[in-house]
């Protein structure tokens, strides 16, 4: 299956930088597995979708703040499970969701994965609003783990 | 005193968020529109070399990385007082001008242009872009599609890489284009030109000759008579790269021209208790409050800015639509803030021809798109018209070229006391003797939408929607009535 792994986030907003972390540790891990691509962008909504544009299965690593669970928790879903509170509406003031915009892409008959072969391995972060390079102590100490989680994802 | 809060209640507390007082009558006495802040970018760049910030600072924002990059790049040219060749200053605009394509398309398609199309009483469930592909034609869609694909490969032609360009360094660009890349350059731009006319053409028909849809874009709700701020040429039309900053008055009677380098003697920010983001205004007129009229310093920056600012567009068919917009809004300067959505659908067609007009300039193809620069750095400011606003950097170094200071006036910054003055007007209409409108959200959405703002740049992290919350409170703060939307 065709297989692209992005990291996604901003590098140098704190531990929203997260994503890229653990993509760039994928990148070292799987440098000899040809079939598995990685990228790191800052994308979401419709630029997002088109990055996706070609691909069976995409695993997308961000940092999540759900303010419900303990920072540095790493959680694996699908963007089906993700409920798209936007109602299929604008989401942000520029763009819309990932999922509207698959749909949107869909509608064009562009080749994308589907909701459910969209995965998503997303850490629980606080600090996001605060330009950094550096990622905060219980984000860092998750590291592993989150690498773990998007290893066990892409093995045969 | 009653409270009304509409808060993006999953983002974080206290921030982003609409509170609505109103008076004992059950009025509206009062709005605050706090938008969200990333914080400690000065503190960030400090100490770094200034040439890294156009890759620094193409990273403020998810959405417009782009015109950051290029307000960066010229700032740094000042602070290395380097004079960019001609080549490099086509290729960053040709480049920039591709962006502006794309940003306009989506902004119109995606996120204006449902207002419009599906119309302002349809269904938030209809009102978005998958409506609008529905009820015009999947033809569209694909043209939409098409329309950013062809921005982004501009962009990483020139740019070294797409949505992020890389390539802009002191004094010019790392590299130049090839004949074959100026021919497809050429190709994708003639077509963005025809893409621009039948977008135009389709807001005449479904728009313009709508009655219900022009009252809308000419009714009061969304008016307010400020000073516009734009960028202009030597023959004071429109440019997104480069010129003088020009401030039209209320009345449309040029009230300033000024080089980007002197803007902290027209510009002040003014502090309010109750935000951390500043508001920008006239600083030789004043801060009069959050009113409109000549007395008030208050100004706004978007496409119908640029519009009012300037005396027409540089480019014949966008300076046909000029005169056709003016002529059916009765009139220079326009205020009314719906009309922002048309003046952006102009300025895409604009931009399709300069697309064209630098992409089949000799000189684009020269291998002189780099000058070194020898001078010691100092400091420098640069100015672009982002698409949401006149963009302006300006960094301070040392003799070593190390970062020492940063002030950035961004586009959103600029509106923000406009676009607080419209959430104000919408509360007024729709809030009457303590009875709330349902049409509330959607109309503040819609003030948001034309203004465009920037939310503190949220690409983030998940879930990274904007829900709203608005929240009635009683004089004691209690709550006693809800309204939500992309709520949980």
């Amino acid at each position: 299956m065709k297989t692209l792994i992005i990291g996604l986030g901003n590098p140098i907003l704190g531990d929203d930088g997260v994503g890229w972390r653990v993509v760039e540790e994928i990148a070292r891990k799987t440098a000899n597995q040809p079939e598995v691509e990685v990228d790191c962008v800052s994308l979401g909504g419709l630029s997002l979708m088109e990055r996706l544009t070609g691909y069976e299965r995409v695993i997308l690593v961000d940092s999540i703040f759900t303010g419900k669970k303990p920072l540095g928790t790493v959680s694996r879903f699908s963007l089906k499970d993700v409920p798209d509170l936007t109602a299929g509406h604008s989401a942000s003031a520029h763009d819309t969701s990932l999922r509207n915009a698959l749909n949107v892409g869909r509608s064009m008959n562009i080749s994308l994965p589907r909701d459910e072969d969209v995965l998503i391995v997303a850490i629980e972060t606080e600090i996001i609003y605060d330009f950094s390079e550096t990622l905060s102590t219980s984000i860092e100490a998750a590291l592993p783990q989150a690498v773990m989680a998007v290893l066990q994802l892409i093995q045969p | 005193m009653q409270r009304i809060t509409i808060d993006p209640i999953t983002r974080l507390e206290g921030h982003g968020k609409i509170e609505i007082f109103l008076n004992e009558e059950g009025n509206v006495a009062n709005t605050y529109f706090q938008i969200p802040e990333l914080r400690g970018f000065e503190r960030f760049c400090v100490g770094r070399p200034v040439e890294e910030m156009p890759l620094l600072t193409n990273r403020i924002c998810g959405v417009c990385p782009e015109a950051h990059h290029m307000a960066a790049a010229k700032a740094v040219d000042a602070v290395y007082h380097v004079e960019v060749p001609p080549t490099g200053k086509k290729l960053r605009e040709l480049l920039y001008s591709a962006f502006y394509c794309t940003d306009h398309t989506t902004h119109f398609y995606a996120l204006g242009g449902p207002d419009f199309i599906m119309g302002p009483d349809a269904p938030v469930a209809e009102r978005n872009i998958l409506g609008v592909i529905h009820k015009v034609g999947l033809e569209v869609g694909g043209k939409v599609i098409q329309m950013r694909k062809f921005g982004h490969t501009v962009v990483e032609i020139i740019g070294g890489r797409k949505i992020h360009p890389c390539t802009s360094i002191p004094g010019g660009l790392t590299k130049g284009i090839t004949e074959e890349q100026r021919k497809e350059i050429e190709t994708m731009g003639r077509w963005a030109i025809e893409f621009a006319q039948f977008s135009l053409k389709a807001f005449n028909d479904i728009v313009l000759s709508n009655k219900a849809y022009l009252d809308l874009i000419v009714g009061d709700i969304y008016t307010h008579k400020t000073y516009y701020m734009g960028m202009v040429d030597e023959n004071n039309k429109v440019n997104f790269y480069d010129g003088k900053v020009r401030v039209v008055g209320p009345d449309g009677k040029e009230y300033v021209k000024y080089e980007p380098k002197d803007y902290a003697e027209h510009i002040a920010e003014h502090v309010e208790p109750w935000t951390y983001l500043k508001f920008p205004y006239l600083k030789n007129v004043g801060w009069k409050g959050f009113v409109d009229g000549p007395d008030s310093g208050v100004y706004m920056a978007t496409p119908l800015s640029r519009l009012n600012a300037a005396d027409g567009m540089a480019t014949p068919l966008a300076q046909a639509e000029y005169e056709k917009f003016f002529s059916a809004l009765g009139g220079k300067p326009v205020h009314q803030r719906l009309a922002i959505h048309w003046a952006r659908l102009i300025e895409l067609l604009y931009a399709a021809e300069r697309w064209v007009e630098l992409a089949t300039d000799p000189e684009i193809t020269s291998p002189d798109f780099h000058a070194i620069p020898t001078a010691t750095p100092t400091e420098g400011v640069g100015i672009v018209e982002a698409p949401r606003g006149t963009l302006t950097h300006h960094y301070w170094t040392d003799e070593r070229g190390v970062v020492t200071k940063v002030n950035l006036v961004v586009g959103t910054t600029n509106n923000y006391a406009p676009i607080t003055m419209s959430i104000k007007k919408a509360a007024d209409s729709l809030i009457k003797k303590g009875n709330v409108n349902e049409g509330l959200l959607n109309m503040v959405e819609m003030a948001f939408r034309a203004y465009d703002p920037c939310f503190g740049c949220a690409t983030h992290s998940l879930p990274g929607q904007m829900p709203l919350e608005v929240t009635i409170l009683d004089p004691d703060g209690n709550p006693i009535n809800v309204l939500k939307q992309y709520c949980e």
